[in-house]
């Protein structure tokens, strides 16, 4: 039972951060039609940026200190955490913005896949100065809570799970109320139809903006709660792993629907309860399912919901007119 | 209007061309000048240079009477590197490369091998295959654009797959990688260094078990590995050591610790109530299996192959404390100024004398030993006359390289089970001590501290190999 | 033969033939026999890839001819029917792992039973990699062809529900669980890391000792002309690459080249006009794949060895890559689209490696090399770094390569979404006009 408590709550921990890693790809496709495969990329410079702030006490870009940062061998308490946690959402919004300026707003009109593969694109070009950043293979992100773990009647919780459902509960609120705010529906709408939204007097280039400021913010939020310590990099920003994991939150959005903010949650934790699950307790039958089966278990749950519903559990199947 | 546009084109590629035909000429004579400076910089130096300069002398001297094909011309001996610059290895191999350039520098300053500058040809595979493969073309190529031997290639599968060409072609090739294939007789041109993964585990898990039982402990063992030839290497010599000293293994995680979820590989770790555990699988894996068992409470001795631990990877990050408790890390040679021998004196100096802002790193030792080998190979070449790629080869089997206090010293021909190095090295991980300082600072540490050096367990020092492991 | 207008058909062969104007059919005479003499080793035609990519030339060349089969292959699914795949390094893994099965090493018995993973006692794969039919080429190619095809068939009942970019992630899916497979099963594909050796390229009627026509040593060709081990190779692959070029081309033409296109334009409308969605999507999706089946072996082939872990998602972006830096949808694209992909790291690195030469010459090129290449002394900056410094800036040409290649997709794509083809069109419409611009 203590395994099965400490599985679930892996599982769940997990399917928050896919959750939010979804979020951020639902806002940009629901934005700006764009499937954002830049993310991997994206979101391990964010997770860089923190690690240069909170661990080297330095400023991405700029050769000045950080006058914030805690003194030499000294890890950052929660509070002053949480500050650069939101500075480097603040950088990764900009960040977006930037992007969004320069590689897609050009691109309006053309078609879905063309813009897709411009984030293909950006993904290649942005990788390389990642590697760089990182020099050697593993990079602090200085989580003040670190490895420690809670104990609840023998089983052992690491409190970045907690941490993490935290995280993706303040960002589904955080997107749940943009969707009601004016922006939000301006997004909705724009998402709809953009020559009719533009005619209502919506400035169709902001909502794009906004969606890949937000888009950005998000990425950067899953991949630090990807850097905590149960997680495979061990409580870094890692080449191993960063850069691919991206792919990985693919099953989830499709499995949710690419347009559908309640959809990248339940996808997220539907898709980690399986390949968690699948990897505690089918694992006695690793020599038939081959060595690492777990990980191709999100795939497989995609491609089995895929020949039952072609858009998702949640996602707006396209009308065809004739 | 467009005819004269084109003119003034063609005149400005004109000005382009002189001025690098021109150029051409003063770079060459600038490179004659800075020779000449060297080889008289060289005469006021420290000892051990004076010695290669005795080394030098034994050498016959006269350029003519050396037997030379490709790779090596009057004042130049040509080195090949294929080396992983940008990829998962890259932090690591750099450094390698770093030190065995200095090394150069060194050795050309005292004059060069018979006369001959060494001129080390670095390309960069990024660990993928199929550059691997077309960069040792590259090198091999019968042209003054190939080299005489290759003094690093890195990586067991890019060895493995050049291996029969590089014998055919016979060329002469130090690989990156501790397999035990390597100093197989069919490999007469792949030259393993050091001990083999396969003896490597053997020592390491007899270690592990003296020092569980120390502890009052029962030696209940777990092997993990990931797929692959060095996974399967350093799982059988563990398997062969826990057959021999009679130890129970509790899981066997032969190659499962595979793709991006590993929650298998952890949940029978765990449930398998191991004492101890021996790991070969990298860095990045070893932190997410190492880490999330510790984080479920699990406790146990834990070490493994030379490459599944790395200093700086896996110690500046959250699970520095638990890898100082849990783990010790094994390997093929002492680290940076872990021994007192006069090869650690000579790398010491020399890389702090010439990279004074370099970063402290035990890569630098492989690095130089791979210098002193292929300096030893090359003299003992140029004393018989023959300097083509064959007559390297061929003095590479008479050999017996002295690495002077780096390393067990080794000859690399003969029969399996005689010419395989037995000593492996252990170290305790200090994360306290762990402190990466330039080397011009003269303090800082890799946090790895020797315990045993150049140990041979009981198991191994009995075990008759008739060949490799895999 | 017309001299006339380049667009002025007045016949409906003339309108159908696979190069309708006399300017296409000369261009392709040259470039043929460019290609030829080049390969040969004709001095002044030699001088240009020479100089561009160096003494090794003909291989990065070699594997271009390869990559543009596969490159025929995306365009068959991605240019002409619409159908966005991420998928393509899995169907040629397929091609490659059915050719080394059929045409690999045989083993110690000459069957299937070494395919068999037999474990001895320390539960190792006793006869790893070595299990293999041992037939020719002329069984094996077209078989990785067919049954890169069928795989392709078989999957595609997933894959012609879903649409846009549903299928380009479904197709992403495909490829882990190529990865998964290849790590499944070790009897096939070797191992993980360093795979397993591929048949040589020889042409053999069956087993027999000496092959009809051998390519894997330098010497006499049908006793007439003495060629290099890589010329016999490039000459070999580059036949095929024609042949598959010639049949896609002949693709675009028949009726069920017009059927796919008629799915690209508007999937509703081709159904309202009969033709059955499902059916030829499938047929779309089973000859992008054979294309793709048949690369892969080749490729596996003339790299002597490969591991299931080239057969990752990078190599699938290259594809999509060389579709749209060429112009999706037309042959020529294509074609554009690979040399330009493939080759351009190999210039960039030669290139480097020139500068270098240069960066004491001083005068203008001098000047330039230092500002751009940096030897990571004191004071030296520029963005390329030449020495073995760790990685951190300044970045090596094998990580700007990458960077390079990024950008230039994304810039394509803004500036010119039909590719060099596009360019081509733009020159050529200039040309047509001149001296007027339109």
């Amino acid at each position: 039972m203590i395994i099965f408590w400490q599985t679930l709550a892996k599982a769940i921990a997990l399917g928050s951060i896919y959750a939010i890693m979804g979020l951020s790809f639902v806002i940009i496709f629901k934005g700006t039609q764009v499937l954002n495969f830049a993310a991997g990329a994206l979101s391990m410079a964010g997770a860089l940026f923190m690690s240069i702030l909170v661990v080297d006490r330095g400023f991405p870009f700029l050769p000045f200190t950080n006058p914030l940062a805690p003194a030499d061998g000294e890890t950052a308490g929660l509070a002053l955490w949480i500050v650069h946690l939101v500075i480097v959402l603040m950088i990764a919004a900009l960040m977006g913005l930037v992007i969004e300026r320069v590689a897609i707003r050009p691109m309006v009109g053309q078609p879905l896949f063309a813009m897709a593969v411009i984030t293909l694109g950006l993904e290649i070009a942005i990788r390389p100065f990642n590697l760089d950043a990182t020099a050697i293979s593993g990079r602090s992100i200085g989580v003040p809570w670190g490895t420690e773990t809670w104990e609840i009647g023998g089983a052992i919780f690491p409190k970045s799970y907690l941490a993490a459902v935290v995280a993706a509960a303040i960002a589904f609120v955080a997107v749940f109320f943009f969707y009601r705010s004016r922006f939000g529906v301006a997004m909705r709408a724009v998402a709809f139809d953009q020559e009719a939204a533009m005619a209502q007097g919506i400035n169709v280039g902001r909502v794009f903006a906004i969606a890949w400021a937000l888009g950005a913010a998000l990425a950067v939020l899953g991949a630090i709660f990807f850097a905590m310590s149960p997680w495979p990099p061990a409580g870094t920003v890692s080449l191993e792993i960063h850069p691919i994991w991206v792919f990985r939150v693919l099953p989830v959005i499709i499995l949710g629907g690419l347009d559908s903010v309640a959809g990248a949650v339940a996808g997220g934790l539907i898709i980690a309860i399986f390949e968690i699950f699948a990897g505690q307790y089918l694992s006695q039958w690793t020599s038939i399912l081959g060595p690492g089966y777990s990980t191709i278990v999100p795939y497989l749950v995609m491609l089995v919901v895929l020949l039952v519903r072609p858009y998702g559990l949640f996602g707006t199947e396209e009308i065809r007119r004739v | 209007m467009k005819l004269k546009r084109l003119l003034a084109l063609l005149m400005v590629f004109g000005v382009i061309a002189a001025a690098c035909g021109g150029s051409d000429d003063d770079s060459a004579s600038e490179e004659t000048d800075t020779t000449a400076a060297a080889a008289e910089e060289s005469s006021d130096d420290d000892a051990m240079e004076e010695e290669d300069d005795a080394m030098e002398d034994d050498s016959p001297e006269p350029a003519a009477e050396i037997a030379t094909d490709f790779g090596v011309t009057e004042d130049e001996i040509r080195v090949g590197i294929n080396a992983d610059l940008s990829g998962p290895f890259a932090a690591l191999v750099s450094e390698i490369v770093e030190s065995q350039v200095v090394y150069w520098e060194m050795v050309n300053e005292a004059g060069g091998i018979a006369g001959r500058n060494v001129v080390p040809v670095i390309l960069d595979s990024g660990y993928a295959t199929d550059k691997g493969i077309e960069n040792y073309e590259e090198l091999a190529q019968e042209s003054e654009e190939g080299v005489l031997m290759i003094s690093e290639n890195t990586g067991s599968p890019i060895t493995a797959a050049i291996a029969e060409d590089a014998n055919d072609d016979n060329i002469l090739v130090i690989p990156l990688s501790w397999a035990s294939l390597w100093p197989a007789e069919e490999n007469s041109a792949i030259l393993g260094k050091q001990t083999t993964y396969c003896a490597e585990s053997m020592n390491g898990v007899e270690w592990l078990k003296n020092k569980v039982e120390g502890d009052g402990k029962e030696a209940k063992l777990a092997i993990i590995s990931r797929p692959g030839e060095y996974g399967e290497d350093g799982h059988v010599g563990a398997q062969l050591a826990a057959e021999a000293l009679g130890i129970e293994i509790v899981y066997n995680g032969k190659g499962e610790v595979a793709g991006d979820d590993r929650t298998a590989v952890i949940s029978q770790l765990v449930e398998s109530g191991a004492t101890m555990v021996w790991t070969t699988v990298t860095p990045g894996e070893l932190a997410d299996v190492f880490g999330q068992a510790v984080s479920q409470g699990f406790e146990a001795d834990w070490s493994g192959n030379g490459p599944s631990f790395s200093y700086p990877a896996l110690l500046p990050t959250d699970l520095a404390p638990a890898f100082d408790q849990y783990y010790w890390q094994s390997g093929y040679n002492t680290v940076w100024n872990g021994n007192d021998s006069p090869g650690m004196q000579q790398l010491v100096s020399e890389m702090t004398a010439r990279r004074p802002d370099a970063v402290l790193s035990d890569s630098y030792i492989t690095g130089w030993i791979e210098g002193i080998m292929v300096q030893t190979i090359l003299e003992q070449a140029a004393a018989a006359g023959d300097m083509t790629r064959e007559g390297v080869v061929a003095a590479a089997q008479d050999v017996t390289v002295d690495f002077m206090g780096l390393a067990p010293n080794q000859a690399f021909f003969g029969e399996y089970n005689d010419i395989l190095v037995r000593e492996s090295y252990i170290f305790d991980i200090d994360a306290t001590a762990f402190d990466l300082q330039p080397l011009s600072a003269g303090t800082g540490s890799s946090g790895l501290i020797p315990i045993e050096e150049g140990y041979v367990g009981s198991a191994l020092a009995s075990y008759v190999f008739d060949g490799p492991c895999i | 033969m017309s001299f006339g207008r380049p667009l002025l058909r007045t016949s409906y062969e003339a309108d159908a033939a696979i190069l309708p104007t006399w300017f296409q059919k000369g261009s392709a005479i040259v470039a043929l026999l460019g290609v030829t003499l080049m390969a040969l080793g004709f001095g002044p035609l030699e001088a240009i890839p020479k100089f561009l990519l160096g003494n090794t030339w003909i291989n990065p060349v070699t594997i271009t001819v390869v990559f543009a089969i596969a490159a025929l292959g995306i365009n068959i699914l991605v240019g002409v029917t619409g159908q966005v795949s991420l998928g393509h390094a899995f169907f040629m893994g397929t091609g490659a792992y059915t050719a080394v099965m059929l045409g690999g090493n045989v083993g110690e018995e000459e069957s299937w039973k070494a395919c068999v993973p037999f474990h001895d006692n320390m539960g190792l794969l006793a006869e790893q990699g070595e299990c293999g039919l041992g037939l020719p080429i002329w069984i094996w190619l077209p078989a990785s062809g067919v049954v890169a095809a069928a795989i392709g068939v078989l999957v595609s009942p997933a894959a012609v529900k879903v649409r846009g970019l549903y299928l380009a992630i479904v197709t992403v899916g495909l490829v882990f669980i190529g990865l998964h497979l290849g790590r499944m099963l070790p009897e096939w594909a070797g191992d993980f890391e360093s795979g397993r050796k591929w048949p040589k390229l020889d042409l053999r009627l069956w087993k027999e000792e000496t092959p009809l026509v051998e390519m894997t040593e330098d010497g006499k060709w049908f006793g007439l002309i003495h060629l290099s081990e890589e010329q016999k190779q490039f000459f070999f692959l580059f036949s095929i690459m024609l042949l598959m070029l010639w049949f896609a081309k002949n693709l675009v033409r028949s009726r069920t080249g017009r059927a796919l296109q008629a799915i690209r334009d508007r999937d509703v409308a081709a159904e309202v006009m009969g033709v059955p969605e499902f059916k030829y999507k499938r047929i779309g999706f089973a000859i992008s794949s054979a294309y793709a089946g048949i690369a892969g072996a080749l490729f596996a082939s003339l790299n002597g060895r490969v591991s299931p872990v080239d057969f990752g998602l990078l190599l699938s972006v290259d594809f999509i890559a060389i579709l749209l830096i060429g112009g999706a949808g037309t042959i020529a694209g294509t074609m554009l689209g690979t040399v330009f992909v493939e080759l351009l790291p190999e210039v960039v690195e030669k290139f480097t490696a020139w500068m270098a030469t240069k960066l004491d010459a001083g005068g203008p090129v001098g000047l330039i090399s230092n500002f751009l290449l940096t030897e990571g002394g004191e004071g030296d900056f520029g963005p390329i770094s030449i020495a073995t410094v760790a990685p951190g800036w300044p970045m090596s040409t094998f990580q700007w390569n990458f960077v390079i290649y990024g950008v230039l997709i994304v810039v394509f794509l803004i500036f010119e979404p039909l590719g060099l083809f596009g360019v081509w069109l733009k020159v050529r419409n200039y040309w047509k006009g001149w001296p007027f611009s339109y």
